[in-house]
């Protein structure tokens, strides 16, 4: 402590704030006008979504009519429903995707940076990208039937992209395609910072490689698990790119989302009002998500400290 | 030194009186200058604008064209940002129950005067002067037409089905298309799958079932009418042409399937009159397909009109209000309509416009022949899919309805005209 005391620059003479004004410069300007800006339009989103606004915004209280409207749109119930399943379809299915494929990388194989920059490659991809080029691979007509068919399995069927009910989960996979590599990348890196004496200790003790993972590695994972959880489900809630490349919420209406419904009602049918008492809404489901997350960090600060 | 000094004036002089003719006329008479937002950007739309703005050069104007290319709602977004800015474009695309709309958040120009110099009311059809005179003014001109309820025939699937007669009704349709699936055409209606492509089935079958019930439900919303019987039969009709349809299409443009209409194994296309510049842009020729007026089941056309349009925003500027009066008399001019519809496929909105000259095809002159005999018998309709009947939020109602009914076969038709109502109540 004293050395880098003495190997502080500058002059004493300076008083402290003085000498750290670059800092704060540095950290508050940007933090408060991002918080500006974010805080601002939310506030100015939540009064459009109490007034009559359609083409531009107008000043005017109708109360909750516009949300009272959006919640009794099918659309809306449709995206909703499909918020649900998508939400806890992808963030299950990419942890445990991203868990499977850090825990098989991390058997000390050949090539593994070749591998993980691979598995890792396709979140460089934008997603419309993504949904385009799974719109075509889903595609019965062009994709994977139409291959397995003219290979000879003529029975063979792959049509969800065109079937209602199961349409919701192309955009499941499309997605876990996308960023089941991030999850790995983050599992890989909680695997590595698990001790190595304790593995030792266990292996000596006599514990097979199923059982070490069990009862050591892997509840060792948890504050990543639920960091990978939360980052995936405010991703999930707030999917728009993609599912507009791939199935632009058809067939129908079938696989419609909160985003989705959002920009259609402010920018397709010119209802702003009714548009943003839908991002509200969605506010609101981001803030059920993030604010438990939030509490739960807080406490595990708490204990970490009183430890 | 002095004569040199002498010299030098006066030619300074001539010159100065040799310019101040020009100067005079440069401050009396300013250079018209137009901008101007649309979404045609690329092919024949935007070959067909291209060649008005070189019109207009010609005429001595300034000609500033941003096209944003996509949907007409990002062209309205950019719009929107624009009016919202102070700063509106001086001629804008915007077609249909729209400009009512948008013209009470910004001041337009009153267009009467020029109207009426041109003589241009007496040439358009009652209900598309009606939709560019809200308020009783002209603020906005018609550009063309186009009916969104055009029949194209494959003449490989016609030859399939050993047929060559033109179905008129929609009993001929069926039978048609029943001949085309024996007689091994796969799919027998030509389909994309996009939102205004399922509302376009839905508003060709119920138009052609009763004009009378589609101007009563679709464009008036009467309660009545949108319970009855017709609604009804239109929704049965579709699931029969939904069932005819690809359902690999996905949410594709009916153009990605053009070659497969081509090739016979898919035969009969209902779509928009813009079809045929489509096709004839991917290389293929006119013996390759027909060209008819929708099915029309009282046997006379039905034409479900579809018209592009140019609203002139209120500006101050003189260069700018001189742009806009030399835009208003070029867009009523029946050359430039005939220049304009010649490249995109349309017909013009002029009824004057003479189409049995070179440069026009069988397709725009049956067109043009389908709009004239459906405006004699009160059978011209504003088009629903293409946001010509409602405002979008009421559109956009609609097609969710017909979209979800086309692509889920268990909806009945009494259902889908039951929540059909629902939605328009919910949309008011």
């Amino acid at each position: 402590m004293s050395k880098a005391a003495a190997l502080r620059p500058g002059p004493p003479s300076l008083p402290e704030w003085v000498r750290r004004l670059p800092e704060y410069l540095m950290i508050w300007v940007p933090l408060l006008l991002s918080a500006a800006h974010l805080v601002s339009f939310s506030l100015w989103t939540i009064w459009i979504s109490f007034t009559p606004s359609t083409l531009v915004p107008v000043t005017g209280w109708v109360g909750l009519r516009n949300y009272s409207a959006v919640a009794a749109s099918r659309n809306w119930q449709i995206a909703f429903d499909n918020l649900l399943l998508f939400g806890c379809a992808f963030v299950v299915l990419s942890a445990a995707t991203g868990l499977i494929l850090a825990i098989l990388l991390d058997q000390r194989i050949r090539g593994e940076n070749v591998l993980r920059s691979i598995f890792l490659y396709p979140l460089a991809v934008s997603f419309v990208v993504t949904g385009t080029v799974w719109s075509w691979l889903l595609n019965p007509g062009l994709g994977i039937q139409k291959l397995v068919h003219d290979l000879g399995w003529t029975t063979f069927r792959f049509d969800w992209l065109i079937d209602r009910d199961m349409a919701i989960w192309t955009i499941v996979i499309a997605a876990i395609w996308q960023s089941s590599g991030f999850a790995m990348a983050l599992f890989l890196a909680g695997l590595r910072s698990v001790d190595a004496d304790i593995i030792k200790a266990a292996q000596i003790d006599g514990a097979g490689p199923v059982r070490i993972y069990r009862r050591i590695i892997l509840p060792s994972l948890w504050p990543i698990t639920i960091t990978v959880v939360v980052i995936q489900l405010q991703f999930a809630i707030s999917t728009f790119d993609l599912v507009r490349a791939l199935t632009n919420g058809g067939p129908g209406i079938a696989t419609q989302l909160p985003a989705l419904v959002v920009y259609d009602l402010m920018f397709q049918r010119s209802l702003l009002g009714r548009g943003a008492a839908a991002a509200v809404l969605m506010l609101l489901i981001l803030l059920a998500v993030l604010l438990p997350y939030a509490a739960w960090r807080y406490i595990q600060r708490r204990r970490a400290a009183h430890a | 030194m002095p004569i040199t000094t002498t010299r030098r004036r006066l030619l300074a002089g001539s010159v100065a009186t040799l310019a101040l003719p020009a100067f005079a006329r440069a401050q009396g008479a300013v250079k018209p200058r137009l901008t101007a937002i649309s979404q045609w950007s690329a092919g024949s739309d935007g070959a067909a604008i291209t060649a008005l703005g070189k019109k207009f050069e010609e005429k001595g104007g300034v000609w500033q064209h941003s096209p944003v290319p996509g949907f007409t709602t990002e062209m309205m977004n950019k719009l929107r940002a624009q009016i919202m800015a102070g700063d509106p474009p001086a001629c804008s695309q915007l077609k249909g129950p729209e400009i009512a709309a948008w013209s009470k958040i910004a001041p337009t120009v009153d267009l009467d005067a020029l109207v009426a110099a041109a003589g241009y009311e007496k040439v358009v059809a009652p209900d598309l002067a009606k939709l560019h005179k809200p308020g009783g003014k002209w603020i906005a001109l018609p550009l063309q037409i186009y009916s969104t309820n055009m029949l194209f025939l494959s003449k490989r699937a016609m030859d399939k089905a050993k047929a060559d007669k033109i179905p008129v009704t929609w009993a001929d349709f069926n039978d048609l298309a029943e001949k085309m699936k024996s007689g091994g055409v796969p799919f027998p209606v030509a389909n994309g799958g996009t939102r205004p492509d399922d509302g376009q089935k839905f508003e060709a079958a119920l138009a052609s079932i009763s004009p009378l019930a589609y101007r009563a439900a679709i464009m008036n919303l009467e309660k009545k009418a949108l319970e009855g019987p017709e609604i009804k039969a239109a929704f049965a009709q579709v699931r029969k042409i939904a069932d005819w349809m690809d359902p690999n299409v996905g949410a594709q443009h009916f153009s990605t399937n053009l070659k497969r209409f081509v090739d016979g194994d898919m035969g009969m296309m209902i779509m928009g009159g813009w079809a045929q510049g489509v096709l004839r842009n991917a290389g293929f020729k006119f013996e390759d397909f027909t060209i008819a007026p929708g099915p029309s089941d009282n046997g006379k056309p039905v034409f479900l009109l579809n018209a592009d349009a140019f609203i002139f925003w209120q500006r101050k500027e003189a260069d700018l209000q001189a742009g806009q009066t030399l835009m208003a008399q070029l867009v009523m001019d029946p050359a430039i309509q005939t220049m304009y519809s010649q490249i995109t496929g349309s017909i013009p909105v002029r009824t004057d416009v003479d189409l049995s000259g070179e440069g026009w095809s069988e397709g725009q002159r049956t067109t043009a022949k389908a709009l004239k005999d459906a405006i004699a018998s009160n059978q011209a309709v504003l088009s629903m899919a293409h946001n010509m009947a409602q405002e979008n939020g009421m559109t956009a109602a609609m097609i969710d309805v017909i979209t979800e009914y086309v692509k889920n076969k268990s909806i009945k038709p009494e259902q889908a005209a039951t929540r059909l109502a629902e939605a328009i109540e919910g949309a008011r």
